[in-house]
């Protein structure tokens, strides 16, 4: 009985442990697609990505869409593939920034139109450990409102350079979508909107001086 | 049996008899019934705690065992996520409302499922106005995109409304109408989908 009791208690620490490990591995990806066919190819995309680094999320949320929107096996294979390779393509442009979430603004921003060279540039605006999710996700806003992507990027990287922080990089696209959605020329708008955020910043001087290291002052 | 025992048992049986009858009080009987009713109960599990006994181990098995509990709660601890804060996003008051507009008191928060982050999470409210529907749900990048996650609450007049913590940044999101319509929402701007073919709306998040 004692040894019964004995192999037990270490079955059950056994059975513990592996359950814990098993855990820990990757976590199996939840599609819920009805095709097994599109699962599969949709599954091997999803794991070529991940073993080459790149967050699996936004994949994983693009094949949904599509069974959302109720698309073809071909279109979501097609879409998911586009993606990784857009991943890819926005992690090599925003070296050294390695987060999922700068990573997955990258590329939407590419899918928008905003060209490769604006993305490094956001990037050298900042520091390499200060994200740029926001002033990536305001390019992309903007330039998906139609303003050309080179008066974007002036607008974005004198904001970031005078110090703006994030909540106000923010409210400039908040405040241009507003704006064109009242009958207002998105070209316009962005021109209003971000010489008042301007005006909220230091003056460049002042920005210069007070900039953390790393961050370029004003041209 | 003996007389002298005989005698014992024959008095105590004659006084028994000549006793009043004991008439039980209802009161303490329910007392009785109820203190026994509240006590708890060893459940299967608890019985078979109850019975189980350590095993004796030696000073080499003892280690053995703490070395795996040890190395259990390390491997666990990367199976534990942590889940992100909302209450300073909460505490701002903020409620950025796509379209503009405020959010209706008594409607609920609902988390998102999907939702991670790197910075707090800021309530943000979807509201459409379909007062045929039947059942309406949020769908987005922030919740994978899963009809099932997020739904939304009809109200009196037939709006239907969410409020969702989001990170901060550009998300793109529809609502599903009664399981199978996507509609953007027509109080926010329009994204493009060039993988689809149907395009949702935008909604820009930031903490103010």
């Amino acid at each position: 009985m004692r040894q019964l009791r004995s192999a037990t208690t270490i079955a059950a620490l056994v059975l513990a442990s592996a359950t814990a490990a098993a855990a820990q591995q990757p976590r199996p990806v939840a599609l819920s697609i009805a095709d097994a066919r599109t699962r599969q190819a949709v599954e091997r995309e999803i794991a070529r990505a991940e073993a080459r680094g790149l967050p699996t999320q936004p994949l994983v949320a693009k094949a949904m869409e599509g069974v959302t929107k109720q698309a073809s096996g071909e279109r979501i294979q097609a879409a998911v593939a586009s993606l990784a390779k857009r991943l890819e393509q926005a992690r090599v442009l925003l070296a050294p920034s390695t987060s999922a979430a700068e990573i997955a603004s990258g590329a939407d921003a590419l899918a928008a139109g905003v060209p490769g060279a604006a993305l490094k540039q956001i990037r050298a605006a900042w520091p390499a450990d200060r994200s740029v999710v926001m002033p990536l996700d305001v390019m992309t806003e903007l330039v998906a409102r139609g303003i050309p992507a080179k008066h974007a990027l002036e607008q974005i990287t004198a904001l970031m350079s005078r110090g703006a922080t994030p909540a106000q990089i923010a409210s400039l696209g908040s405040s241009v979508n507003a704006d064109v959605a009242a009958g207002l020329a998105p070209d316009a708008a962005l021109e209003v909107r971000a010489r008042g955020v301007m005006s909220l910043l230091p003056s460049p001087a002042a920005a210069a001086s007070s900039a953390p290291a790393g961050v370029r002052p004003p041209r | 049996m003996s007389d002298g025992q005989d005698v014992v048992i024959r008095r105590v049986a004659e006084t028994l008899r000549s006793a009043p009858e004991a008439v039980p009080d209802p009161r303490a009987v329910a007392r009785l019934l109820s203190a026994a009713w509240e006590t708890p109960r060893p459940t299967g599990i608890r019985r078979w705690f109850g019975a189980w006994r350590m095993p004796a181990l030696s000073g080499l098995g003892a280690s053995a065992v703490a070395a795996a509990a040890l190395l259990m709660g390390f491997v666990v601890r990367g199976a534990v996520r942590e889940r992100p804060s909302q209450e300073p996003a909460m505490a701002t008051g903020e409620f950025p409302v796509p379209g503009g507009g405020t959010p209706s008191a008594g409607v609920p928060v609902v988390p998102a499922a999907a939702v991670t982050g790197e910075a707090a999470l800021v309530p943000t409210q979807f509201v459409l106005d379909r007062p045929d529907a039947h059942a309406v749900a949020l769908v987005g990048d922030f919740n994978d995109w899963q009809g099932g996650e997020t739904p939304l609450t009809r109200l009196e007049s037939g709006v239907w409304t969410a409020t969702v913590p989001l990170p901060p940044g550009r998300h793109v999101y529809a609502f599903l109408v009664d399981g199978t319509l996507v509609v953007a929402d027509p109080r926010a701007p329009k994204s493009g989908d060039a993988d689809y073919g149907r395009e949702g709306s935008v909604v820009m998040v930031f903490a103010r």
